[in-house]
């Protein structure tokens, strides 16, 4: 599955060229420091205006360059930066439940509940819902997957946050 | 021969029992990471560097680059069973590496990957002790002019080479590492930019989390995203595990050859393992009488692949130690840690700490004997791993990616850093926006701007010296030529005129 296509290429173009002009304008209107009397040319705000010309210019040309391409061919595909199976199809129902496990665990649980608590029951529920074994496997094999994982998550959320807290010295979250 | 007598006492002194023990758990870690899809070395060295606090500064480095060196050698491994490269280094390894598998030679083609990864670290250490003092002797005279274009050039190069077919992209990703940088309080008068009202901004965006995002959390996406792989056959794995000689003799100009390759590629700032590896693969093809055989099981191309990407380790040091300036990400994430550690990589290490470069020469002898030994021994652990459901892996992979941040700083901000980029990474990377340009972005961003605005102060606002002093002209000059010719209608017209000629 590629998403370099055009249309998501002339999406992009327009928020960093979005991206690019903020940046010049913030840069252009940047406190200068007159009242340390700083050199002219060091003033904090000149090295932003610049990237952000450079940006609002790339973007430019990304977004024009998308005007000679079909909407659905790729931009640019190289092989030589992709791997073996980067244009296999994904799952993008993978993706969300990994995604949302992970920022749940880490923007939610994670300073909420104790660190190993909220590790495990991250661990737990990752590990059980990409093993479980279907509706139709008997309830043996679907006890069988919960216990392995628990104690898969249980013996990771203890061992990291003992090797942190003890080994480290880390204050856990 | 100074310099090796200088290799050879730093190895002597690593020769305690605590650094033989540093070295073989951390090659073997590396080269567990590596061989996992999903695992790249950057993020090896990344969250390693986060366990590496409580260490004193030479253990800290030698379990860094052992993990580095293991993680670089480990990637063939799933390139060669699985067909995945662990990490993207291994990819043009895959090429061969799995048709050979296929035709039950996979521990032919691992014990060849094994060599080669090996002598192909050698090269490049040797070329490390060789040329990184006199670079370091010369960059004493860079100034402000000097380290303005060397950070630019760094950039515009790293963006041409790794990205493909559209160098825009690579543009957009090096401005926008560079953007980030721009982030929190600027080095010169130390005004805060951009922090947006959050003053967990205003020391700026740590590398670490940054790192640990674009390829950690970036990784765990992708692979759950992407389906499994397919393990070959492990019975063809198990059998001869020891390259033979008569091979070795035979394949010793494309191991010398993609030695030098690779380590010259790894001195270019920002380019890496993969352009490593393609480039010393490209060049074997080039030069093979048996050129239709690249791609259906090549012995050459395997080979050099394997040594090509290995030597960039060696190679992408040099410029990290001397200029401070990555060859690669997990040399980016190494000058971190360097500085975390008390060393200051850059011009003055040679005057600060003269023995340094040829310690962290003699760690990489380590780090090769060790991934030697474990790719002789260990072939039967190696497909063991391989066997561990991604299920598993990840979730304890995402863990430590939000603890290992977060022990850095104990700010919760790391961790949403982490996220953040994370998710940028893996969007980016889906629409062939290339990482190392936003990885060097960030490294460089400072060194950018500080010369810059110093350069500017120094000649009163006049642009004239950052193109009358012979380096800075230099650099100029070939940064002018590399943003031409990736003009496409400058390369036509190039083309064009090439053709035209009698």
């Amino acid at each position: 599955m590629r998403h370099d296509n055009t249309i998501a290429d002339r999406i992009t173009g327009l928020v960093f060229l979005a991206l690019g002009i903020s940046m010049l304008v913030g840069g252009f209107f940047m406190d200068r420091l007159e009242f340390r009397q700083i050199h002219p040319a060091s003033i904090p705000g000149l090295l932003p205006m610049g990237l952000g010309a450079a940006m609002a210019f790339c973007a430019l040309l990304l977004v024009l360059s998308t005007g000679r391409q079909s909407p659905l061919t790729g931009g640019d595909n190289d092989a030589s930066v992709q791997n073996a199976t980067s244009d296999d199809p994904g799952s993008y129902k993978n993706l969300l439940v990994t995604a949302f496990l992970s920022i749940a665990y880490a923007a939610g649980l994670v300073g909420q509940i104790p660190f190993y608590a909220a590790t495990a029951i991250f661990i737990f529920l990752f590990s059980v819902y990409f093993l479980w074994p279907g509706n139709d496997a008997d309830s043996k094999a679907k006890f069988r997957i919960s216990l392995l994982c628990a104690v898969y998550a249980m013996v990771f959320a203890v061992g990291i946050s003992v090797l942190f807290r003890y080994g480290f010295l880390v204050r856990l979250p | 021969m100074q310099a090796f007598s200088a290799l050879a006492e730093a190895l002597a002194g690593l020769m305690t029992p605590m650094s033989l023990f540093h070295v073989a758990w951390a090659t073997l870690l590396g080269i567990f990471v590596g061989s996992l899809p999903g695992l790249t070395a950057t993020m090896g060295v990344a969250l390693l560097t986060t366990l590496t606090y409580t260490l004193e500064r030479d253990p800290a480095i030698l379990v860094l680059i052992c993990m580095y060196v293991g993680a670089i050698y480990g990637g063939s491994r799933s390139a060669i069973l699985l067909n995945i490269p662990g990490t993207p280094a291994s990819a043009a390894t895959a090429l061969d590496g799995y048709p050979l598998a296929q035709r039950g030679q996979a521990s032919y083609a691992m014990a060849l990957a094994t060599a080669g990864s090996a002598m192909g670290t050698l090269v490049g250490i040797a070329l490390l002790v060789l040329l990184a003092p006199p670079l370091a002797e010369i960059a004493l005279n860079f100034g402000s002019f000097e380290f303005f274009w060397l950070a630019l050039f760094g950039i515009i190069i790293s963006a041409q080479l790794t990205a493909g077919t559209s160098q825009l992209k690579g543009y957009i990703a090096g401005l926008l590492g560079l953007m980030v940088a721009m982030i929190g309080s600027e080095g010169i008068h130390a005004h805060v930019r951009f922090n947006m009202g959050i003053s967990d901004l205003n020391g700026g965006i740590a590398l670490i989390p940054a790192m640990v995002g674009a390829f950690g959390f970036a990784e765990v996406l992708t692979v759950m995203w992407r389906p499994p792989g397919k393990l070959i056959d492990p019975e063809s794995a198990y059998a001869r595990t020891l390259p033979r000689l008569a091979d070795l003799w035979r394949l010793k100009f494309t191991i010398g050859r993609s030695g030098i390759i690779g380590t010259l590629v790894g001195i270019i700032p920002g380019v890496g393992e993969d352009i490593g590896a393609w480039a010393s693969y490209a060049v074997a093809k080039k030069l093979s009488k048996s050129r239709d055989q690249f791609g259906h099981g090549s012995t050459e191309g395997l080979t050099a692949a394997e040594t090509g990407n290995s030597a960039v380790v060696p190679g992408a040091l040099i410029p990290a130690l001397t200029l401070a300036v990555p060859g690669s990400a997990p040399a980016a994430v190494l000058i971190a840690a360097l500085f975390i550690h008390g060393v200051r990589p850059g011009p003055m290490i040679m005057i600060e700490q003269p023995d340094f470069i040829y310690s962290v020469a003699a760690m990489l002898v380590l780090a090769t004997i060790a991934i030697a030994i474990y790719g002789v021994t260990l072939t039967r652990v190696f497909v063991l791993i391989l066997k561990v459901p991604r299920e598993l892996l990840m979730p304890v992979v995402f863990t430590l990616c939000v603890i290992g941040p977060y022990a850095l700083t104990q700010r919760v901000f790391d961790i949403w850093v982490m996220l953040i980029f994370g998710v940028l990474g893996f969007v980016l990377r889906r629409m062939n926006y290339p990482m190392a340009p936003l990885v060097l972005g960030i490294i460089l961003g400072s060194l950018l701007d500080k010369s810059l605005r110093r350069g500017l102060t120094l000649s009163n606002g006049e642009l004239t010296p950052f193109f009358a002093r012979p380096i800075s002209l230099g650099f100029a000059l070939v940064i002018g030529m590399t943003i031409l010719l990736s003009i496409p209608l400058v390369r036509r017209q190039l083309a064009r005129l090439i053709q035209a000629k009698p």
